[in-house]
């Protein structure tokens, strides 16, 4: 232990005495800590009061032993700054293994950074390319969806198309009936002309047949006639023959030319008779050829018609056929509604399949993407054994190059040594010398194997560091997995829960409620109730009204008659003041008939309202007893008025334990909140204090009157 | 401080409760003009809220409706009320046809501070009631608003007509 003793003050001000100031030394806490400037002072001035004199002679050294001991520290100043170089060389060269490892760390994490979003983007392509698939998928299960929509459309095509074809054909067939039966009356009325014609023909044979033989009979006439004539005129030819009679030739004459009238006449009717026939026949032959136009112009229209709807039909028939095309497996149109039955099966078989699908190509994503972090993670881990094989592999150079070194120099020593040898073979007299040599070497080789294993172990605790720092980066990827998949929940959770709370709030909106703690009212007093409730009253008004103008009018007029009554005819006044009387009389009996009415009214309501007074006394006298049994407080209850003018009522509390009768509480009561009222005995100490307490403080009259109750008991029973 | 904050909030949870049991009243009454409940010549055009709205001249309603309000208005101030519900019913067969939904969600920390002991009671003018439901309808959201104490959300519920099916 070096007592070091501070100089006397030379460099300091003369006024301030020498502290002795120790760092030893134990000091006041309250002392004044100055600052005292410590000087190493030459060894003798240090030295204590007695002095050993040195002999100068045993100081000095030959120069001989000066020179070698400076060339000897020269050289292992030499080595050691060579040794020094080195190691800061290596020192260098660990610091640039070690920013490399630095920079291949920053590479390998930047390649990790960049493979990472590689996957990303790879992920996002494959994302991608998976939701056009949904989307094509979705598309799919649209158009399947459609499908059956189309189907059912077709299909209600198909029964409308069969209904009208169905009808169409029932009017047709009907058209048909109907064709055949007009052309059946065609027909029948052909052949019914023909008969008329017919028997026309065979009237008319069997008239020209009369006629003919009339003409014979006629021509027999004529013949017999005219033989008679001859015979006359033999006759008269024989008789007379001077006499040619002019009679008889005009009578001749006359025959003769009505002879030729007659057949004239004849021949006329024949013509007439003849073209009378053709005539006829015309007639009829236009009769019938009018019919005949006429139906052939309606069967014209109608061909139109039929020709339109033969059209429509046609076409019908190529979209059915084309329809029946298009449907593959159908041939007719019976196998269309199986077909489609057929059809919709596969469609929802389709979509089932299609929904499998899905769930599958799901699953596959999963798949894909834990395989994906599988990759990631395998990537990782094969670039870090990558980087860890090539940090080793750097870390055997260094080691080897470091040996390298070792050995080099270990071998410069040994020709350091050898030399020494020599040398002390040559120089006897410098073994000691050459011995401490060595040994100062082997000290320092000691010492650089020292520094080398440093080094060795410097180089695993960083290569330790290294390992640690990716077992940390792999850890870090793994929590950042496992961070996105949580992510990924959430997310479906929040839709989730997202349309929970769309369809909650349409409920809420809806009304639903929770009866437990929800009541519904409604208005009693509805405008029909409040109408009703007005027009009776109204009409109850108007109805007094009249009564009372009817009972003002019976009075008038009784007064009035009354008053206006003459003494002097009492007969008929008296008849009449009977009659009044009468009335006012019937008046007065039901005026006071109501008034007995009234004032039995008012009797039973006087008992009844006694008869409450006396059961609410009695109600509320039990009432008052039982609180102050029960909270210990006799309460007067009075109104009172305010120096402002406001009626209040306040309530007067006398405890039960109370020592005397002026320990009383007083407290205003004005709607709904009740005040305390400073008297005397709330003025004292204690139990203002009490007040403050637990009515200002705490704004709680009962925890007042509880507190003030327990203490009076308290008092009570101590005293 | 605290007593200044908390006389504040209770001046604001009246005004907030007179506003919305106001804007209740005009409600009532646009509806039963656009609605066609009572005849167009029944109502007097005024100015509110920066737009023209209709109130009823019929006294029967006025009062009816002021009643109401006036009701609505304690129950909000105690923040008892949980919606109001407007209905309109078919007079023959009683068939609810239309059902105005107003949902209120009251600030229950304003409330608590406001009210101190406030014991309510339904007043006698009005009984318990069922909610007057409507099967399957068909709802429309409308606007909402919020004074930041209470917060009223409209929604109308009406019969789904079998033509609007079609």
């Amino acid at each position: 232990m070096i007592l070091r003793t501070p100089p006397p003050r030379k460099r300091r001000a003369d006024s301030q005495p020498p502290e002795d100031v120790n760092n030893n030394n134990a000091q006041s806490p309250s002392s004044n800590r100055e600052l005292l400037v410590y000087e190493d002072l030459p060894v003798p001035e240090y030295s204590h009061d007695h002095s050993i004199p040195i002999t100068s002679d045993q100081m000095l050294c030959t120069y001989q032993c000066r020179q070698m001991v400076k060339s000897e520290f020269f050289d292992a100043l030499s080595s050691a700054e060579k040794q020094v170089h080195d190691y800061q060389s290596k020192f260098g060269a660990l610091n640039e293994d070690l920013s490399n490892a630095e920079q291949e760390l920053a590479a390998a994490k930047g390649r990790e950074q960049m493979l990472q979003e590689q996957l990303r983007k790879e992920v996002d392509f494959s994302q991608e390319q998976l939701r056009k698939q949904i989307h094509s998928f979705s598309e799919l299960e649209s158009l399947q969806q459609l499908k059956p929509k189309k189907a059912s459309l077709l299909e209600e095509k198909l029964s409308i198309l069969s209904e009208s074809i169905d009808r169409e054909k029932n009017r047709l067939q009907n058209e048909l009936l109907q064709m055949r039966s007009e052309s059946k009356l065609s027909v029948s009325r052909i052949s019914a002309d023909l008969e008329r014609m017919e028997c026309k023909a065979t009237n008319a044979e069997k008239e020209s047949a009369l006629l003919r033989e009339q003409l014979e009979e006629l021509k027999k006439r004529l013949d017999e006639c005219m033989q008679e004539k001859f015979e006359l005129e033999k006759k008269s030819s024989i008789r007379s023959p001077e006499v040619p009679s002019q009679d008889t030739n005009l009578l001749l004459k006359h025959l003769q030319e009505e002879l030729r009238n007659y057949e004239s006449e004849v021949r006329e009717a024949r013509k007439l008779k003849a073209s009378h026939e053709d005539i006829e026949l015309l007639k009829e032959k236009l009769y019938e050829e009018k019919s005949r136009r006429e139906r052939t112009e309606l069967d014209l229209l109608k061909l139109s018609d039929l020709q339109l709807n033969v059209k429509r039909l046609e076409d019908e028939l190529c979209t059915w056929k084309s329809v029946v095309r298009e449907i593959p497996g159908v041939s007719s149109a019976d196998d269309i509604l199986p077909k489609f039955a057929a059809l919709q099966k596969e469609v929802v078989d389709g979509m089932m399949r299609a929904g499998d699908a899905q769930a599958r190509m799901k699953e596959i994503q999963v798949s894909l993407d834990a395989a994906i972090l599988d990759k990631q993670n395998a990537e990782t881990e094969a670039a870090m054994a990558k980087e860890r094989a090539e940090s080793y592999k750097a870390e055997i150079k260094q080691l080897e190059s470091v040996l390298g070194l070792i050995t080099e120099e270990r071998d410069r020593l040994k020709d350091v040594v050898k030399e020494l040898k020599e040398r002390t073979n040559l120089d006897g007299g410098t073994e000691s010398v050459s011995g401490t040599i060595v040994q100062e070497l082997e000290a320092s080789l000691a010492k650089k194997e020292n520094y080398v294993t440093e080094l060795e172990n410097s180089l695993l605790e960083k290569k330790e560091i290294n390992s640690r720092q990716q077992n940390e980066i792999k850890l870090l990827n793994e929590r950042l997995a496992n961070e996105a998949r949580r992510v990924k929940m959430l997310e479906r959770e929040g839709d989730r829960l997202r349309s929970e709370i769309s369809l909650l709030e349409s409920k809420l909106g809806h009304g639903d409620f929770s009866s437990a703690n929800t009541k519904v009212l409604r208005m009693v007093n509805t405008l029909a109730v409040d109408n009703e409730a007005k027009q009776t009253i109204e009409a109850l008004q108007n109805e007094l009204q009249k009564q009372r103008k009817s009972c003002r009018l019976l009075k008038n007029l009784k007064n009035s008659h009354v008053s206006k009554m003459d003494l002097s005819k009492p007969v008929q006044c008296g008849f009449l003041l009977y009659s009044f009387s009468d009335a006012g009389t019937h008046v007065d009996s039901y005026i006071a008939g109501k008034i007995k009415q009234l004032k039995e009214q008012i009797a039973t309501l006087e008992k009844r309202e006694e008869r409450y007074k006396t059961v609410f006394a009695e109600r509320i006298s039990v009432f008052r007893r039982a609180c102050c049994e029960l909270f210990g407080y006799k309460i007067v209850m009075d109104d009172h008025q305010r120096p402002d003018g406001i009626p209040v009522t306040r309530f007067t509390l006398h405890s039960i334990y109370a020592l005397s009768d002026d320990e009383k509480l007083q407290f205003e009561y004005e709607s709904g909140n009740a005040n305390i009222v400073v008297n005397d005995y709330t003025s004292q100490p204690e139990i203002s204090r009490q007040v403050d307490i637990f009515i200002r403080k705490m704004n709680s009259i009962p925890a007042f009157t509880a507190n003030l109750t327990v203490e009076s008991f308290n008092k009570r029973t101590l005293s | 401080m605290a007593s200044k904050t908390a006389t504040k909030d209770i001046i604001t949870l009246r005004g907030s409760a007179a506003i919305v049991s106001e804007f209740f009243g005009y409600a009532a009454n646009s509806i039963l003009y656009n609605r066609g409940v009572y005849p167009e010549e029944s109502f007097a055009r005024v100015k509110k809220y920066g737009l023209p709205m209709l109130l009823t001249q019929d006294e029967g309603v006025k009062s009816f409706i002021s009643n109401l309000t006036s009701q609505l208005s304690e129950w909000l101030e105690a923040g008892k009320l949980q919606r109001v519900v407007l209905v309109i019913m078919s007079k023959a067969t009683g068939e609810v046809l239309e059902r105005w939904n107003f949902s209120i969600e009251t600030d229950s920390e304003v409330v608590e501070k406001g009210v101190h002991g406030q014991r309510l009671c339904s007043p006698f003018t009005w009984i318990e009631s069922d909610p007057k439901l409507i099967a399957n309808p068909q709802m429309v959201k409308l606007h909402s608003f919020d004074t930041k104490i209470h917060k009223v959300d409209t929604l109308v519920s009406y019969k789904n007509d079998e033509w609007d099916e079609e």
